[in-house]
């Protein structure tokens, strides 16, 4: 599926004319423009010159003065190509802080590599090209051009590449028939493109001029959010002998139908498991042993070749080989229910915990993965068909609460996928401990894990032996010298799946036991890490996807004789991101603990960035509170 | 020195065959439904996957170019038991080219079996459409494959004979890696006139070690002339046979170079050529191993040469220099700063040296010949030397196995006092090397071939931290902290800064410390020193609640938080980079108004009765002045798998140490 998004391609091709000493003298960027920043994109012209829905050449030329070696990568020259994509030429060059040209590239001097890397076989390579200078600053130049068998997806304009990068001028140019219809939908800019027509071709042109330099805060909104962009997206186009039309989801939905059309065909013996799997029950029912049987009899393997790419394996390919990717796996999965008499459709989702959002109102191919949805009555059950793991129904947070683009034959339809609440998230740990008189911590943990929270340890568990398992565990765990003497682990699939975990640990020296007192912490297993530094001028907004609820009780049984000294006071904090109290008291020779935290989800408003420090601080202070107890006088002479 | 040392090991743990039944017997597409049957192997029960049988050999016969190739073959029988071991499913064979002629992958033949109802189902791999090529690089193709029909219990099977005109290129074959094996063996016939060098390695021990004698025809043409050549003679061949049997997967733990220096594995290497040809050391000795690099091309000849266009650069680099030392040392920094090395693991020039100079890129091997070419050009007395890093395995003291190095430095000497040089690692010192460099046994590359230890144990980490606490006119407390970092931490912490800033660095430092502490100050000596370790100190506030007791740990951020040593088990030796010697001072004020109650014990450890690591802990009041000394010092880098509970206990102590509390009282 990696072809589903052609990757924003970095160069392009102008007329401008070449440089002449000194155009790129380092003493011509304004102050303004140098400030925080590690490069600066002095000049940038890519042009899209379409012809037809089948053909379009892109052309680049850009120029970036590297100011220092944070920014190097900026300095390396990259193109991808393959069986729709051509490079037609490619030159560089390479120039001093006062602009003197030092060295020149030519096509013939670009290496080629291989692009299969995950990937089991993939027919795109890249070509490469690095002037390696070190004197800093530097600036390079280079000129692509490169021709596109397909107009499917175009590149976005985004002149800002990334943090510590100011711009001076660039442009982003489409030239096409004047019949030809595209969209393009702008982000933090403003006014309209210049338009120039001629001979039955228009010109439009995107322009900025000095950007300067941006950090990106943590937990900042996507970079899509930041900084100045155009996305465009084709109404008719082509990839191979294919048309298609994205001016509505409909339309662009009708495409993919399109292209996996005739593919649903099992051979005799799959259609006959079938139907001894399913004949007679319930629909969820057949869902849920068709998904396992896929579970069990498939893997996925990735094969990018083409059109293929784009358009899946078919049903027979998955069910004699045993593997396929995303869009096969779907595919066949989706043929499986059919043969079921199930009608489910083909999704399109841009995966990914951190994925950028859909624009429901600018059609476009943001996808990049494929699951499958079949719509019931009452509700729709997702599934995720490259697992062999997951439970039916479920999704984690690679693909849930997002809008994605369900197909079948009459088109396609924008929906979103569900949602994991602060209900849904949890960690309830139950704690049994003792402690004996050397101070090592004998902890019996039980937690339930439920839906995201759950996920990282379904991998785990699923994915890797036992000693793994361990190994794992033994760089989790957050104490110091310790052993696992036992561990197990309870699966309870469902929509919202959970996993019941219990550990037998021995921690060593989890106390100090000193002459007359004893310290200990008694948040024996969840200790937060966060903690933020203090920024006074935060710039954006602060974005939580993900909600959750942690509780944690706790007893710790202490050696005889022991009385309080210092008990840490109950602690309890709110705020807008979240809620958190702990307490812990002394009972006869039980140590009892309960810690609650609440994190929300959401878009806060940079002015709350204080707030969220706040409260982690205080809550990792408290996560940390000891305990000491001191030695009973009258039992000393024990 | 640890090389011999395994091979004894191995040497006397050679076990007579036994008489049971033998799965070498085990033959493609001879399956049983009872071959399904096992769910778990006693091998190991927790396996995901299991190498029923691997089973290879290789011969040398002649070929049409009036020469020998070699041909090996290899059988291999493997279940796949669930999901986590469908990785054994993706299968890559690695192909030799030289640009003018490749190994050839002939007859190769997969198979997935599954027991369903009861029968067994085969399902073939489409070898025509199925097998994929990748081209990686110049000398190296990659063809792969993936089974079809995989599923949890699936027993996959394949066989492929690989031709190849590459004598040197004699397969090396592993009987251990990541999933456990039950039968593992490999059979090599060498006829007499190639002699070729076994090396052995690891800890397992044989099942079978045999070999027999006998005699065989030997038969070669010559069709490259317009005369076809055929000659036939006979010669004695050896018959050698390897077998292990229910060897345990090897799984890499922390604090280990590299795991490919653990298992059990046989490796070839030609030595001589012998009647009826005309005999000819192809191994050699260090010496003629070390001429041969110094007479080759892409070696020693670019260092001899007049390199009359290094003149320009030369008194770029070396101006206003005013000894042999200070222009050795503007030639390494120049180099070090201008060039980026954009490959290691090389120990071959693939461009000419002034090639390398323009382009201001190249190999490690690259840099330091141009860097060793260069100081010799200023007159300097350098050599190149061979070594291999941590992570690529140990070389051999024995033999002059060139292809066992991954990496060229520079030795230079000047009145002799010897530096040892690497250009190609940003910001490293004159005169130091990266630690992956010290794995024992090096060579210069000279006449004499002189051999060089570079070894982990001589490498001394050492850490410096002083903290000093006056109580300030309001009751807090009013600190000053002094570091000097180890110097491979200095040097991380260089990087560090260079690619996230000073602020990001301290921000961090910050966070270590628990709740309300004010910095100011922090300051950074020796950023750009890149010979001497960092000089950081900063000074901070820290608020005192006025409770009725205090409870303060004396190592503030610095103490050691976690044992490293994690596993409970060990199986082969523990090889840390370095070893450490860490030093933490302390004096501190009791605070205004409050009196010592309670101070950590006093504790003095030895790691052994050799006296190979100590761990020290001193703490005293006096005058209402705390003074607090830890010391945790380990001589050596190498330690033996029986000595990792030691080691671990030992740690053990420190972390407890490193977590015990001061407790003041308030004065009645």
């Amino acid at each position: 599926m990696s072809r589903l998004i052609i990757l924003v391609i970095l160069s392009l091709y102008t007329l401008a004319v070449e440089a002449g000493d000194g155009d790129y003298a380092i003493f011509k960027i304004s102050p303004a423009l140098m400030k925080g920043a590690n490069a600066v994109i002095r000049q940038q012209d890519t042009r899209l010159e379409i012809s037809s829905t089948s053909k379009m050449v892109y052309k680049n030329h850009y120029v970036i003065t590297i100011l220092n070696e944070n920014a190097d990568d900026l300095a390396e020259f990259y193109m991808w190509y393959d069986k729709l994509r051509h490079i037609n030429s490619a030159e560089g060059f390479l120039y001093d802080m006062m602009g003197k040209q030092l060295k020149k590239m030519k096509f013939k001097d670009l290496e080629d590599r291989t692009g299969s890397s995950d990937n089991l076989i993939d027919d795109s390579r890249y070509k490469r090209h690095n002037f390696y200078y070190k004197v800093y600053p530097y600036t390079i130049e280079y000129f692509v051009e490169v021709e596109y068998k397909s107009t499917m997806t175009f590149p976005a304009w985004q002149p800002q590449r990334k943090e510590f990068v100011s711009v001076v001028h660039s442009t982003f140019t489409v030239d096409c028939p004047d019949n030809y219809q595209y969209r393009y939908k702008v982000v933090k800019y403003s006014g309209e493109p210049a338009k120039k027509t001629e001979k039955g071709r228009v010109e439009s042109t995107w322009e900025v001029n000095n950007l300067a330099a941006i950090i990106r805060e943590p937990l900042a909104p996507s970079w899509i959010e930041l900084t100045p962009n155009v996305k465009f997206a084709p109404n008719d186009f082509q990839i191979e002998n294919y048309q298609g039309n994205m001016v509505d989801w409909n339309s662009f939905g009708k495409f993919i139908s399109l292209l996996n059309k005739d593919r649903d065909k099992l051979p005799d013996n799959v259609r006959k498991t079938v139907h001894e799997l399913t004949d007679g029950l319930p629909d969820r029912e057949k869902i849920e042993r068709l998904y396992k049987y896929m579970q069990k009899n498939t893997r996925y393997v990735s094969i990018q070749l083409g059109i293929g790419g784009l358009q899946p394996f078919d049903a027979t390919f998955v069910a004699t080989n045993g593997y396929g990717d995303c869009k096969a796996l779907s595919n066949y999965m989706y043929s499986l229910l059919k043969e079921a008499g199930i009608q489910s459709c083909y999704t399109l989702v841009n995966s990914g915990p951190a994925a950028a959002e859909v624009d429901k109102d600018f059609p476009a191919d943001y996808f990049n993965h494929i699951i499958l949805c079949v719509p019931l009555k009452n509700d729709s059950i997702w599934l995720e068909c490259t697992s062999q793991i997951l439970a039916t129904g479920y999704l984690s947070d690679h693909t849930d609460n997002r809008l994605v683009l369900l197909v079948n034959d009459k088109g396609g339809t924008l929906v979103r996928t569900p949602r994991y609440s602060i209900k849904d998230n949890l960690e309830i740990r139950n704690i049994k401990a003792i402690l004996k008189q050397d101070g090592t911590l004998n902890v019996k943990a039980g937690t339930h894990y439920t839906a995201l929270q759950q996920d990282q340890i379904h991998y785990l568990i699923n994915t890797e032996a036992n000693n793994k398992i361990k190994e794992h565990l033994h760089e989790q765990l957050d104490f110091a010298t310790y052993d696992i003497d036992r561990f197990d682990y309870k699966q309870n699939p469902g929509l919202i799946p959970s996993i019941d975990e219990t550990l037998d640990i021995t921690v060593k020296n989890y106390a100090t036991i000193t002459g007359k007192r004893l310290f200990i912490v008694p948040n024996v297993m969840t200790r937060t890490h966060q903690k933020f530094s203090a920024d006074s001028t935060r710039k954006y907004d602060i974005v939580f996807n993900m909600e959750y609820q942690d509780v944690d009780s706790v007893e710790i049984e202490i050696p005889k004789g022991y009385e309080a000294e210092s008990m840490p006071r109950d602690v309890s904090v709110k705020s807008q991101y979240g809620a958190y109290s702990c307490s812990v008291k002394l009972s006869g020779n039980k140590l009892y603990y309960y810690r609650s935290i609440e994190r929300f989800s959401g878009r806060f408003p940079a002015a709350s960035y204080d707030d969220l420090r706040l409260f982690y601080e205080a809550v990792y202070k408290a996560d940390r509170n000891r305990v000491v107890l001191v030695k009973n006088e009258q039992l000393k002479a024990f | 020195m640890k090389i011999q040392l395994l091979l004894v090991i191995l040497l006397g743990l050679i076990l007579p065959p036994a008489f049971s039944q033998e799965p070498s017997k085990i033959k493609f597409g001879k399956l049983t439904p009872s071959d399904f049957e096992p769910t778990v192997y006693s091998v190991d029960s927790s396996a995901s996957a299991v190498i029923i049988a691997d089973i290879g050999s290789t011969e040398i016969v002649g070929n049409q170019k009036g020469s020998f190739s070699l041909v090996f073959k290899n059988f291999r029988r493997a279940r796949v038991l669930n999901k986590n071991g469908y990785d054994l499913a993706d299968v890559e064979i690695r192909i030799y080219d030289d640009g003018r002629n490749e190994e050839d992958l002939v007859s190769l033949k997969a198979v997935t079996y599954n027991l369903e109802n009861g029968k067994i189902v085969e399902t073939k791999l489409d070898v025509k459409s199925a097998v994929f090529k990748d081209r990686i690089s110049k000398n190296l193709v990659i063809k792969k494959f993936t089974f079809p029909n995989i599923k949890e219990g699936s027993i996959i099977e394949y066989e492929y004979k690989l031709n190849s005109d590459f004598i040197f290129n004699l397969q090396p074959w592993s009987f251990q890696g990541a999933y456990p094996r039950l039968w593992s063996e490999y059979n090599v016939s060498m006829p007499e006139f190639y002699y070729y060098v076994t090396l052995a390695q690891g800890y397992q021990p044989f099942f079978i070690k045999d070999r027999k004698d006998r005699r065989d025809n030997f038969v070669y043409t010559d069709n490259s002339s317009i005369q076809t050549n055929r000659e036939t003679f006979s010669c004695g061949v050896t018959d050698y046979r390897w077998a292990m049997k229910d060897v345990p997967a090897l799984k890499e733990e922390s604090f280990t170079s590299t795991i490919s220096n653990h298992i059990a594995k046989l490796e070839f290497q030609l030595a001589e050529i012998r009647q009826p040809f005309t005999p000819k050391p192809i191994m050699g000795s260090w010496a003629s191993a070390c001429k041969e690099m110094l007479d080759d091309e892409d070696f020693g000849l670019q260092l001899t040469k007049d390199n009359g266009w290094l003149n320009d650069v030369m008194n770029e680099a070396t101006g206003g220099a005013k000894n042999a030392v200070e222009k050795a040392q503007h030639i390494f920094s120049y180099l070090r700063d201008n060039m980026t090395c954009t490959n290691y693991n090389r120990i071959y020039a693939e461009k000419n040296l002034r090639t390398v100079l323009k382009s201001r890129n190249g190999s490690e091997a690259e840099i330091n010949l141009l860097l060793t070419a260069m100081l010799k050009k200023a007159d300097l007395d350098a050599e190149p030397v061979l070594l291999s890093t941590r992570s690529h395995g140990y070389t051999y003291t024995m033999y002059p196995l060139m292809d066992r190095f991954n990496y060229v430095i520079s030795r230079l000497n000047i009145d002799g006092k010897e530096y040892y040089l690497d250009a190609s690692q940003p910001r490293m010192g004159f005169g130091r090397l990266g630690y992956e460099c010290y794995n024992g046994h090096a060579r210069v590359v000279n006449m004499e071939a002189t051999p060089v230890e570079l070894s982990a144990d001589s490498l001394m980490e050492t850490k410096i931290t002083s903290v000093f606490i006056i109580n300030d006119s309001t009751g807090n407390y009013d600190g000053l902290l002094q570091q000097t970092p180890g110097y491979y931490e200095s040097n991380s912490i260089r990087n560090r800064i260079k690619e996230k800033g000073r602020e990001d660095f301290f921000n961090d430092f910050k966070k270590g410390w628990m709740g309300e502490v004010e910095m100011t100050k922090g300051k950074i000596d020796s950023l750009d020193k890149f010979e001497y370790p960092l000089a950081i100190n900063y000074n901070f506030r820290m608020k005192i609640d006025k409770e009725d007791l205090l409870y303060v740990n004396p190592m503030f951020t610095e103490g050691i938080k976690e044992n490293p040593f994690k596993s409970a088990q060990r199986y082969y030796p523990v090889e840390m980079p370095y070893a450490i010697d860490e030093v933490y001072l302390l004096r501190l004020d009791v605070p205004k108004g409050y009196v010592v109650d309670e101070l950590p014990r006093q504790l003095m450890l030895k790691l052994n009765e050799e006296d190979d690591g100590m761990f020290e802990y001193r703490i005293s009041e006096s005058n209402g002045i705390i003074s607090m000394r830890s010391r945790l010092r380990i001589k050596r880098a190498y330690f033996l798998p029986e000595e990792y509970d030691m080691l671990r206990e030992f740690f053990n102590y420190v972390v407890k140490k490193h977590n015990e509390q001061i407790v003041f009282k308030k004065k009645p």
